[in-house]
Order: C-alpha cells, then structure tokens, then sequence
C-alpha cells in the first residue's frame, strides 16, 4: 500500500517506487531504496514527514503515494 | 605551495559550522560562475597556505539539482588536492552515500566524523577504526558546533594531499563491478586514470551531462550501452536505480560491521515533530510562534531599538547603555511642573490685572533672549498687586489619572524663573547624535549653513541614510528570531506545514520563507528564495513575495491609516490582508503562463532534527542579512538620496536655474508634473503625489518625508507624517488615499530590493519582467479601488474611469479562471535540469 495510508509511528520497509522520473531518483538518493526501514512521524493533510535511515524528510502526498510499502 | 582542500557533505550535517570555524573572518563569498548557488572559499585559520572551498550541501552527486552540478563539476574540473567529507554520525548511513560516490572521484578523501556526541547520547557506538580500514580512507571525529576536532581533520587532509594517493575502495560486486570494469577499459584512452571509475559508473547511469562530455565512437557507445542492458534485464531495474540500491547495499553491510545501535523508540526530536507538525495542532503553534516573533520585534524590543535609531544616532543623541537616563527624566519632569506652575501665577496674575504679555511674549518667542525675560519678570514681580497673587496649578498623575493642585504665590514664581531646562549631556555619558556631530564639525571647519555642502550634507545624504538605517534595529531584531527559528529546525517544518496551503495556488511551501523575511526587508526576502529548487517556483516566489509589506512601508501604512481613518487598526490590517491576497491572486495567474505552468515541484525536504541554536550561527545569518541593506544603504540608496535632494532643491526661479525657495518650481515637480496624468485613473494624477511615490523608489518610508517637503512643512516629520495630515486630507479623498496607499504597498520595491531582484533572476529579461508585473499589478489593482470604491461612496459618478476598472477587474477574473497554458516540459527546471530517462 501507499506510504500516504501508513500509521504514524510504525516501522515498515520500501517495497519500490513508482514512476520513472527525477524525482523518483531524488528519492532513491535520499535512502528511499527497495528494502530501506521507514517510519511515518507525522501526516499533516496527506504530506508525510517520514524517517529514513535515521533522517526525517517531509514529502508531499503526490510523492508519498509513489512509495509502496 | 598552497594546498587545495574541498569540503563536501549532506545538507544540515553541520557543514557550514565546520566551515565557519576552519576559515573564521577569512571567507570569500561569492557564486560558483553563471548560477545563483552561493561558492565560499577562505584560507584555514591555522595555515594560510591552505585554501578551502565549501561545496554546496548535497545528497549525491547525480545530475538532478543545480548544487550537485556545481559540486561534481569543480570535483572533476578543478581537482583539489583532498576532499573533507563531512558525515553526519548519527545519519551514518544516508550520509555514507555520498562518502562512496567521492570515494570514485580520484581525488584523496578524509572523512569528518561529525556529531559524535548525539552518536554517544543514544548510547550507539560506532568502530572508527574499523570504518576506517572498510572504507580505506582517514576518519577523524570531530564536533563542529564545539569547534573540536576541526585542526586534526586538516592535517589528515594536508597529509593525504601530500600522499596524492586516491581511495581505491569499490562499492560494486558481481555483473554490475564487471559492468563498470569494463566501460572503464572502453575509455581508456580519452579519460585520466584517476577519474575513470567515476566517468564510468557515471557512463553506466546513461549521465547524459557525462556522455555529452566525451566524443566516444558509435562502436564504443554501444558496446557501452549493450553492456548496460544486460545488467539492468539480469536485475530488472533500470541503471540508475541499480547502481543506488548497490551504494546502499555496500553501505547497509558497512553499518552493520562498524555501528552497534542501542535500539530505542522515537527521537526526541521525531517526539516534537509528533506535536508540532500534529494535523491539528500545527498551525495554531505555528501562529502563536510567529505572533511572538513579530510582537517582540515590531512592538517591544524592535521599537526600543528603533526609537533609539532615530531619535538618538540620527537625531539629538543618547545616553550610553541608558546612564544618566533615568536621572534626565527626572530633572526633565521637576523642570516641566516649574513650568506649570509658573504658567499657572501667570494666569492668576493676568485675572488679577497684571500685564503678562510682555512675558509671555517673550517666553513663546523662538529665539529665546534671556535678558529680555528676566526684564520683563522683574516688571511683573515690581507690580504692587503681585505680592497678593495666588495661581492653581494642576498635576496629573500619569498611572493613576488623578488630579491634585498646589497654590503657587509669587515667592514660588520667582523660584520658576529661575528653572533652567536641563540639558542632557550634563547627565551620565551623553553621546551625541550623528546630526549634532556633524554639525559642530562644519562649524569647526567654517562651513557655511546656508551653502549647498552644508545642505547637501544635512539635509539629504543624512536626512536620507539615516531614515533608512533607522530600520535596521528592528530589521535585526527580527532576523535574529528568524535565524533562531532556522538554526533550531523549526523553519524547514514551517516549509512543511505551509505547503498544502501555498500549493493551492501554485507555490511550493518553501516560497512561504522568504516571505516571512520579507515582512523585515524585501532585500534578504528576495536572496532567501534561493533555497526553492525549481527555476519556475523560485521566479514566481521573487515576483510576488515583494507584495508582503515590509518595515518600510509601516509609515506610509502609518500615515494614512492616521490622516483618513482615525488611526485605524484595521486599515493596518488591511494592507497585510491585501499583500497576501495579492499574492495569492498573483501566483493563480501567473500560473496560467505558459512560462510558470506545472505543477510545483513535489516537495520533498529533508527536515534537520531540532537542536539548541548555536550563537555564532544565529548572529552570522542574522548580521548576513541585516548587512545585505545595510551595504545597500551605503550605495544605491546614498546615491539616489543626492539625486532626490538635488531635483527636490534645485530648479528654475525667476528664469535662472538656482536653488529653489519653493519647491513646486524644483526639477522634480516638472519631472512629476509630465508623469502625474498617468494616474488619473487611480486618482492621485497630482504632481505632488507621483513625486511621493517616486521617492519611494529610493526608500519606501521616503513617501512620509516627501509628503513633508511637499506640504513646505519645517523640520523632520515623525514617522507617521502627523505633521502634515490636515494637508494631505485636503488633497485626497478617503478612497483616493487607500488607492494611493495600495499603490505604493504593491509596485516596484525599492532601488535596494530591485538589485537583489536583478542578481537572484541572473537575467536581465526576468527582471524586467518582475519590476514591471508589480507595477502593473499596482496600478490595477489601485485603480480598481479607486474608480469602484468612489462610485459606491458617491464620490465618483459613472464613467470613463468606471468602465476601465471594470475592465480591469473582467480582466483578472478572466486570468484566474482561464484554462492553463499547456505544460512545457522544457522549460522552468533549473535545477532538476537533466532528464535521465
């Protein structure tokens, strides 16, 4: 399912990324990789503030609804 | 010889820090060359034959964003002798991702170990040593916040220039090494040894900036790429992808080995994002924080200060760090009752009979003549009647309100004239204003009062420069919050929390930054915009954040909230309300545009875990923005002062060109006079207003005192021009006002502000087209207010006008509503500038 529909404060893995874009490889650089632990900290209007790999990256809901997890 | 050194590392790791303590007062700030990415280099402060250039803060060294371009680029073009990588140790793992794309660059690497006391505060240990060995590359702990460590890091970065030997550690295994392997024999002969590994992982990623770099022959290139989709179908992803699961993986393992993580819940920091970025909670939070913000730095402490600027380093003097103060209000007070009281005989005594005029007479005159009043006093206590004489004096008690009275005979009245104003140099340390300086130093020198020098001195650069540098303490005031709200991690959330907003008319949340600072100064406001990536967001955000009024614009707000509304509050309000609906009607429309179309970058932010600020950084950001106008006001607004004190003092009276008496025969009211019928439309088509608005080009609260000049009013006006607001509410009406006002809020900011424009759109055309779509938008937008707002107050009758406005309001409607211009995919990505795919 979408990253977007994920409860707050539970760890879960990166199952991929959709898409084919830059940003997707944004992403990918930023540690949002296949198998990478992540847990949503807060969700504000479908916007998600997710940690990865021990960082905190806010993303919007149009590119948190490309990661599956 | 002097040795080369590049710091390199993630954003938010600390690496500014780092670099402000290596480099201390020794940096050059600059731009790396044809981009608006801000390149600092300085000299350590240990060895000044060590120069070191600060990489912009990156993830990766991928082709995506403008920073990691320029990063790469200087890496492979210019080759210093040692790369500093500075890892953030409790981000270990996402950090060591660019730790292994440096690693293939050729070029000596130390790594910098950096917040290893958070590492060791969540009781995780990591194997220094051991990463070390892994990585084949120095490692140094430091703690950059502590300045710790920093001296170490530059030896073992001059040593491993010294050795020139490049890391060889590889990242890859299995098809995808002998993938990469083998590119690298493909190109053998048009790439240098050192750099091959990085041209052909970079090859194998299909780089299309890499690959335009090289003239590689059809056969080479598809041999290239022939290799390159054998991996991807063995692995059934695309190259890039596989080559960043591959860093990761690598990095995965490494972790493994060297860190020991002690397993706990949630971080104190991810435990605050849980409440300050709650759904519910996050904007009232945000609100209230802001409102602090602005109440201590516009209201309390901001006023102080400013009050402090103009009344005391621009106007009479001060007392140092307020000694003698308290002692001047005291003697200020007792001499001000004397004066009551006296007043108070001397209208007894003028109802008992007594001839007071002489007296009075003299005591109004400006010109005090200390002989003549003591003459005329000895007069008055000569008159038989006199003795017998008892006046009412009246106190009102400032707290409280209550009244008390005192009898006041002549014995009394001999004593008031003895009452000497106190004069506030007799009081503590009394430091004089920069005017009253200036003006014992012509003196000195025989400079002549009524010359031009004197003039030009008094009256226009210090009239002028020091109206404006009376901001500053407010402007710095509230920077210093800003910076605090910045370096604690707050700022990056605000970003967050105001996207969905700013993203539904067609701005990215980080557009909402500049805007905050832009409430203290259009100039740093316009530089902050820096940080949004995408080219499109990032123009549309310097077009419209100027809107938000600023510091500036507060007197001419001031003045005419005070001249035609009785000071009210909500007309004050009113323009903040108007600045926000501006932008909001503005990035709408300009959305349309084909040049703004798309959607706004997808936001995504890396958010720094929140931490105590740290002095030297808050007051570093907050003097580099305070200073920003502060260099201003010694050049653009020094110099276009001299122009306005010129056209306004000189012209042509009685057939010769003099300075004028009168100022409607000054240049600039002919100036004026031939541009007036332009804003007829918006009702203030007077000479007098278009050359207020005109000097407000120089400096915005220049329209209070140009209105002074105008209106032939002696001395300085306060702030609020009060001075002069019969006058003015004789030339305009109250809807003629506010169009007037609105005018001013939302057209062309100042020379200062337009330069800062100029230099972040790097462009001439942009610039010009920003200047001018503000000041067309002001003049709709106040002509509307003018021709509508007066038909409905009855002060207008339909016509001509009315039907222009209307048009003009068809037309705003038909901008916000049309369908939007169909994406160019082309155009507006600035940073995201290649596309990989």
């Amino acid at each position: 399912m979408p990253l977007t529909l994920m409860d707050t404060g539970v760890e879960t893995t990166v199952k991929s990324i959709r898409g084919k874009d830059q940003t997707r490889k944004f992403l990918q650089n930023l540690g949002f990789v296949e198998g990478a632990k992540v847990t949503v900290v807060s969700s504000l209007a479908g916007n998600v503030i997710v940690n990865v790999k021990d960082a905190r990256v806010a993303i919007s809901e149009q590119m948190a609804s490309r990661i599956m997890v | 010889m002097s040795i080369r050194l590049a710091l390199a590392g993630n954003p938010n790791c600390g690496k500014t820090t780092m670099f402000n303590d290596l480099t201390g007062a020794t940096q050059y700030v600059g731009n790396w060359p044809g981009v608006t990415v801000e390149k600092k280099e300085g000299k350590f402060k240990g060895d000044k034959e060590v120069l070191i250039t600060d990489l912009p803060g990156i993830y990766s060294l991928s082709p995506y964003t403008l920073e990691e371009v320029v990063a790469r680029d200087y890496l492979v073009n210019e080759k210093p002798q040692a790369i500093m990588n500075l890892v953030d140790a409790s981000n270990i793992e996402r950090n060591l991702y660019l730790t292994t794309q440096l690693l293939e660059m050729g070029i000596p690497v130390v790594i910098a170990l950096n917040m290893m006391d958070i590492v060791k505060k969540r009781g995780d240990v990591i194997d220094v040593k051991k990463l070390s060995q892994e990585l084949g590359v120095p490692v140094v702990e430091t703690a950059a916040i502590k300045g710790e460590g920093t001296r170490e890091l530059v030896e073992a970065a001059k040593k491993a220039a010294k050795a020139g030997n490049a890391p060889a550690k590889r990242a890859f295994e299995g098809t995808i090494e002998n993938a990469v392997t083998e590119i690298e024999k493909l190109i053998a002969d048009v790439t240098e040894p050192a750099q091959r590994r990085w041209f052909a992982v970079k090859l194998f990623e299909r780089d299309s900036k890499v690959q335009a770099r090289f003239t590689l022959g059809k056969d080479v290139q598809d041999k290239i790429e022939k290799l390159i989709t054998a991996v991807e179908e063995e692995l059934d992803d695309d190259a890039e992808s596989i080559i960043t699961d591959a860093r990761y993986q690598y990095i995965g393992k490494l972790v493994k080995d060297c860190v020991k993580k002690k397993k706990t819940g949630l971080s104190t920091s991810d435990k605050i994002d849980h409440i300050v970025t709650n759904r519910i909670l996050a904007l009232p939070i945000f609100a209230l924080i802001m409102w602090l913000v602005y109440y201590v730095s516009v209201s309390t402490a901001g006023g102080i200060f400013t009050d402090w600027a103009n009344d005391g380093v621009f106007g009479e003097g001060w007392h140092l760090f307020t000694i003698g103060a308290a002692d001047y209000e005291e003697a200020t007070a007792e001499y001000d009752d004397q004066i009551t009281r006296r007043d108070a005989w001397l209208e007894a005594a003028d109802e008992a009979g007594i001839d007071t005029s002489a007296l009075t007479e003299q005591l109004e005159a400006e010109e005090a003549d200390e002989t003549a009043i003591a003459d005329a006093a000895a007069a008055i206590e000569a008159d038989p009647a006199a003795a017998s004489v008892v006046g009412t004096a009246e106190f009102e008690d400032e707290d409280s309100g209550e009244v008390t009275t005192e009898d006041v005979n002549l014995a009394t009245f001999e004593e008031t004239m003895t009452a000497a104003e106190p004069d506030p140099a007799d009081f503590g340390v009394w430091v004089p204003g920069i005017p009253v300086l200036l003006e014992k130093l012509f003196h000195s020198m025989g400079v002549n009062e009524d010359g031009w020098v004197y003039s030009l001195v008094m009256d226009g650069i210090v009239a002028g420069v020091g109206a404006v540098l009376g901001f500053v303490p407010q402007m710095l005031i509230l920077f210093f919050f800003l910076a605090i709200l910045e370096d604690c991690g707050y700022m990056a959330r605000v970003a967050f929390i105001m996207d969905r907003i700013f993203r539904k008319f067609g701005l990215s949340g980080k557009s909402f930054i500049p805007m905050l600072i832009g409430s203290g100064c259009g100039v740093p406001a316009v530089m902050a915009s820096r940080t949004i990536e995408q080219e499109r967001d990032r123009r549309m955000t310097i077009m419209t954040t100027c809107f938000v009024p600023c510091g500036a614009k507060l007197p001419i707000i001031a003045m005419f909230a005070g001249a035609f509304f009785g000071g009210s509050g909500t007309i004050a309000f009113s323009a903040y309300v108007l600045g926000v609906l501006s932008i909001i009607i503005s990035g709408i429309m300009l959305k349309k545009f084909k040049i703004f179309t798309g959607d706004p970058a997808p936001f995504v932010m890396e958010l720094p875990s929140y931490h105590v600020p740290t002095a030297g950084n808050v007051f570093r950001s907050m003097w580099e923005r305070g200073s920003s106008f502060i260099k201003k006001a010694g050049t653009v607004i020094l110099l276009s002062t001299i122009f306005m004190w010129f056209t306004l003092g000189y012209g042509w009276e009685g057939g010769a060109f003099c300075a004028v008496s009168d100022i409607d025969n000054s240049i600039m009211a002919r100036i004026g006079s031939v541009i007036a019928p332009i804003f007829t439309l918006p009702g203030f088509g007077t000479w007098k207003s278009t050359v207020a608005a005109i000097s407000g080009l120089v400096a915005k609260e220049n329209v209070v005192a140009t209105f002074g000049q105008l209106y032939h009013f002696v001395g300085e006006v306060a702030e609020d021009g009060s001075e002069i607001w019969g006058e003015l509410a004789a030339d305009f009406t109250q809807v003629g006002a506010y169009a007037f006002m609105a005018f001013n809020l939302l057209c062309a900011p100042c020379f200062a502000a337009m330069g800062a424009i100029k230099r972040e759109m790097n462009n001439g055309k942009w610039t010009a087209l920003a200047i001018g779509y503000m000041c067309v938008y002001a003049y709709v937008v106040s002509t509307i207010i003018y021709q509508i707002g007066g038909l409905i107050t009855g002060e207008l009758t339909f016509g001509v006008g009315t039907v222009v406005a209307i048009a003009f309001i068809a037309l705003i409607i038909f901008l916000l509503f049309r369908k939007p211009a169909k994406a160019d995919s082309t155009e507006g990505l600035r940073r995201m500038s290649v596309d990989a795919n």
